[in-house]
């Protein structure tokens, strides 16, 4: 699969999601993700956890405020009804399920791909060549900007100013942290692009690291998921 | 083919000189290895697979590949993630793979430890063969045989005394560190030390080495208290010290990369941030005034210079500041010479001596093999998960 | 458009938009930065209007693909909302560059108009966020907003209307502090980096 096909069969699973109303619509998107991540291996147990992970605490949230204050859905205050905590409870549920599909095929997604390097997933994608070198430049600067951010924690943990735990200190003096990278940052970028990219023209040299030799917009297994994406979509309408 | 060594101390114009050079080569055939780390690599790849495929000559290389590491074992780390020596050598690395026909080295070379700088070297001397120029700025270099030698003579006036920073101090009675049973691992990852037993003695210099990855840097982290131990203490004196719970009272610490360290966008604003959090300790640091005479003698222009305006070597030198005030008992000092020229070099190993003779305690890490000789020591080398004197 | 200036600013900021839920993790805060490089990229690219719309939004845009593929997947969502911050970034925040910009700092004047600018850019983000927080995300997004949505509909209101008051309280608080932070990187920017990206403009004598 290439990740342009990779790319319109998760949009076609989103949209899917999105326009499906009911359980029974999402539970047919979400069968479609699952084997979709099938074709991963043993990698679906990884992405239906970090799904769960990310969707489990805004389902608690919204179970507090439906279930156990408002005591209704919100079709049922539209229509100036009482309603009920079940429906409530109904209508958690659709918004959870529609959560979890998205975090689940972009996760599926994501993992299908992580044997490749941001290079050899950037190049297989038909994109501006500008659009590929801003990815792969933000990819590089946010490593240099995390490396530095730990760096910089450590000095400024050492001269008193934040610490190891939540402290006020740290609410007074976090930004110091987010400058101090900034400064830092900032100052790697104005040295590569006053020396280094100039003298060896390094962005034109990507341009060759970037571009596909043999372009594949799409496959024909990228045509039959997005058809599969597209059929649980179909069917996820005919049910509302 | 030319090599060519630039010297000359430093804001002598090395560094005009040699970006000079390379910008007068054809374009897109010089490779420029700057001096930091993040200066060697392109900054454009987020993995040392995707840095190589940058640089790679296709269809095949024009020269014999430099690999004084195996890379395919570093091909899904991350460039930041990899020591300085590292990105030092994965860039000459993809240089030898490029089609590149000219090479500038800015002082890089110094951030790699004796063994990879002497094949370093060796490569670089072979560009007559190999098909390339060099050209080369190393504070630690005198002369090289078979390369012309040109000496900058261009001169910012920017003085730095160190040992005059260093006169005014008043003698400390440092408390003697002892670590005790300390363990520590990084979670998922391998164990750095084991049951390590040390005593550090104040009035002393005290080098630390090991190989890159040894855990060097870890032990700087756990004596300002960024990381606590997984196992054993640490006392002062005889007295429990937790810097991971109650702050750091003893160290100062001056970073390898200068830039990691400050406090603020000027100088003024780092000191007075500074002052402010060794106060909450109820430490006494010196008056405003004071730091700012210190910070003259080290080079700095103003108090309310922008930090990251100044040239690297001014800012490297800066980073020395506090540790110089005579606020903190202890210093640790992290490759403190990377950049710097002889002078100041040798200046910094007498102000150390200086520091120790007061009676403070100084842990320094250093490549710098001069710099150490200058220094007397204690040597203690890291090695499998303990510390050996 | 794209100089290679611009691209490195764009690529510094959406990588500061994407990193920066890092910085506050590490030192334990209880909010989530997630435009301030959105709206420090509107400050650095002005007064070149267009040049600051466009990389700002490119900013924003980048960093939120990149935050929903690898930390939250429903920030793409917001992709109209990161477009509105950009355009009230470029179109009035940016408009304070010189005071944010000025040695030594105006106090009064550097508070009120980050105060303004991003009550502003609050109200604006909160408008444009509503339809999706209350469609995707029943009104609900965290603990804050439970609470406020849940006050809002159990006295009457509808979800859209609970979900849009909840986010005209909330979104001007957040999106203040994001405009002051990114005042403060701007303030603290080395002016190498700014003539770079802005080459006819000359460097303030404050």
């Amino acid at each position: 699969m290439t990740p342009n096909g990779a790319i319109v069969f998760g949009l076609l699973v989103i949209t899917g999601a999105t326009i499906a109303r009911d359980l029974p619509g999402l539970a047919v998107v979400l069968a479609v993700a699952v084997v979709f991540a099938l074709g991963s291996g043993k990698r679906v147990v990884a992405a239906l956890g970090w799904s769960a992970a990310i969707v489990l605490p805004l389902a608690a949230f919204m179970t507090l405020v439906w279930v156990g204050i408002v005591g209704r859905a919100p079709a049922e205050i539209a229509s100036g009804i009482e309603g009920s905590r079940a429906n409530a409870a109904a209508y958690v549920a659709v918004i959870a399920l529609r959560l979890f599909v998205i975090a689940f095929v972009i996760q599926a997604i994501f993992l299908r791909f992580r044997g490749s390097t941001p290079f050899q997933f950037v190049r297989q994608v038909s994109a501006p060549a500008v659009a590929k070198k801003l990815i792969v430049l933000t990819l590089s600067l946010i490593e240099t900007i995390l490396h530095a951010v730990d760096r910089a924690r450590i000095a400024l943990i050492a001269a008193g100013l934040i610490t190891r735990r939540p402290s006020w200190s740290n609410l007074r003096n976090g930004w110091l942290l987010v400058q101090t990278v900034w400064l830092t940052v900032v100052t790697i970028a104005i040295g590569r692009a006053r020396d280094k990219w100039p003298i060896e023209n390094t962005l034109s040299l990507i341009d060759g690291a970037l571009t596909d030799a043999a372009p594949r917009r799409l496959t024909v297994i990228d045509g039959a998921w997005s058809l599969l994406a597209l059929a649980g979509a179909g069917i996820a309408w005919s049910m509302r | 083919m030319a090599r060519e060594l630039l010297t000359g101390p430093n804001f002598s114009g090395r560094s005009t000189g040699l970006t000079a050079r390379l910008r007068a080569a054809t374009p897109a055939s010089a490779f420029f290895v700057g001096p930091y780390a993040e200066a060697a690599l392109s900054g454009l790849s987020s993995t040392v697979a995707d840095e190589i495929e940058i640089y790679r000559a296709r269809p095949q290389p024009v020269r014999p590949a430099f690999s004084a590491i195996d890379f395919t074992a570093y091909a899904a780390r991350k460039p930041p993630t990899l020591s300085g020596g590292e990105q030092v050598l994965l860039a000459l690395h993809c240089f030898s793979l490029s089609h590149c026909r000219a090479i500038g080295i800015d002082t890089a070379l110094e951030q790699l430890d004796p063994a990879n700088r002497d094949d370093a070297l060796a490569y670089l001397s072979q560009a007559d063969t190999r098909g390339f120029d060099v050209t080369l700025i190393d504070n630690r270099l005198e002369q090289q045989d078979g390369w012309t030698q040109t000496a900058m003579t261009g001169s910012a006036d920017v003085a730095c005394d160190p040992v005059a920073a260093t006169a005014g101090l008043a003698p400390c009675a440092a408390p003697v560190i002892a670590i005790e049973r300390l363990s520590f691992g990084y979670p998922k990852g391998r164990t750095i030390f084991q049951a390590v037993d040390l005593a550090l003695e104040p009035g002393r210099a005290h080098r630390l080495a090991g190989a890159n990855g040894a855990g060097k840097t870890t032990l700087f982290k756990l004596l300002a208290g960024v990381l606590a131990p997984s196992d054993g203490a640490i006392r002062l004196d005889g007295a429990p010290y937790a810097p991971w719970r109650g702050g750091n009272r003893v160290f100062a610490l001056a970073t390898q990369n200068p830039d990691h360290q400050w406090c603020g966008a000027t100088l003024e604003e780092d000191v007075a941030r500074r002052r402010a959090a060794l106060a909450r300790h109820g430490i006494v640091a010196p008056t405003p005034d004071a730091i700012a005479r210190l910070a003259t003698l080290l080079g700095a222009p103003s108090l309310d210079a922008h930090l990251y305006e100044l040239p690297l070597a001014a800012r490297k030198r800066l980073s020395w500041l506090w540790p110089f005030s005579g606020t903190l008992p202890w210093i640790m000092l992290d490759e403190p010479t990377v950049g710097q020229d002889r002078a100041t070099r040798d200046a910094l190993a007498s102000a150390v001596t200086r520091l120790c003779a007061l009676g403070y305690g100084v842990v320094f890490i250093t490549h710098d093999e001069e710099f150490a000789r200058l220094v007397d020591h204690r040597p203690l080398r890291l090695e499998h998960g303990s510390i050996t004197a | 458009m794209f100089t290679t200036s611009r691209l490195v600013a764009i690529a510094l900021c959406a990588a500061l938009n994407f990193s920066i839920g890092n910085i506050v993790y590490l030192v334990k805060l209880p909010v989530y930065l997630d435009s301030v490089g959105t709206i420090l990229c509107a400050l650095l690219l002005f007064p070149d209007l267009v040049a600051a719309i466009v990389c700002a939004f490119a900013a924003g845009l980048i960093g939120v693909i990149l935050t929903g593929l690898v930390l939250n997947p429903f920030l793409p969502w917001f992709t109209l909302t990161v477009l509105a911050i950009a355009l009230v970034s470029a179109l009035l925040t940016a408009r304070a560059n010189g005071t944010f910009r000025a040695r030594p700092l105006p106090t009064g004047a550097f508070v009120a108009k980050v105060v303004t600018f991003g009550i502003v850019t609050g109200i604006v983000s909160a408008v444009t966020a509503a339809p999706v927080v209350a469609y995707l995300f029943g009104g609900v997004t965290g603990s804050g907003s439970a609470l406020v949505v849940a006050y809002f509909v159990k006295s009457g209101n509808l979800l859209w209307d609970a979900t849009l008051r909840s986010g005209l309280i909330i979104e001007p608080l957040d999106k203040t502090l994001q405009v002051l932070l990114a005042a403060l990187l701007y303030h603290a920017t080395p002016q190498e980096f700014i003539t770079m990206l802005r080459p006819s403009v000359q460097p303030s004598a404050t």
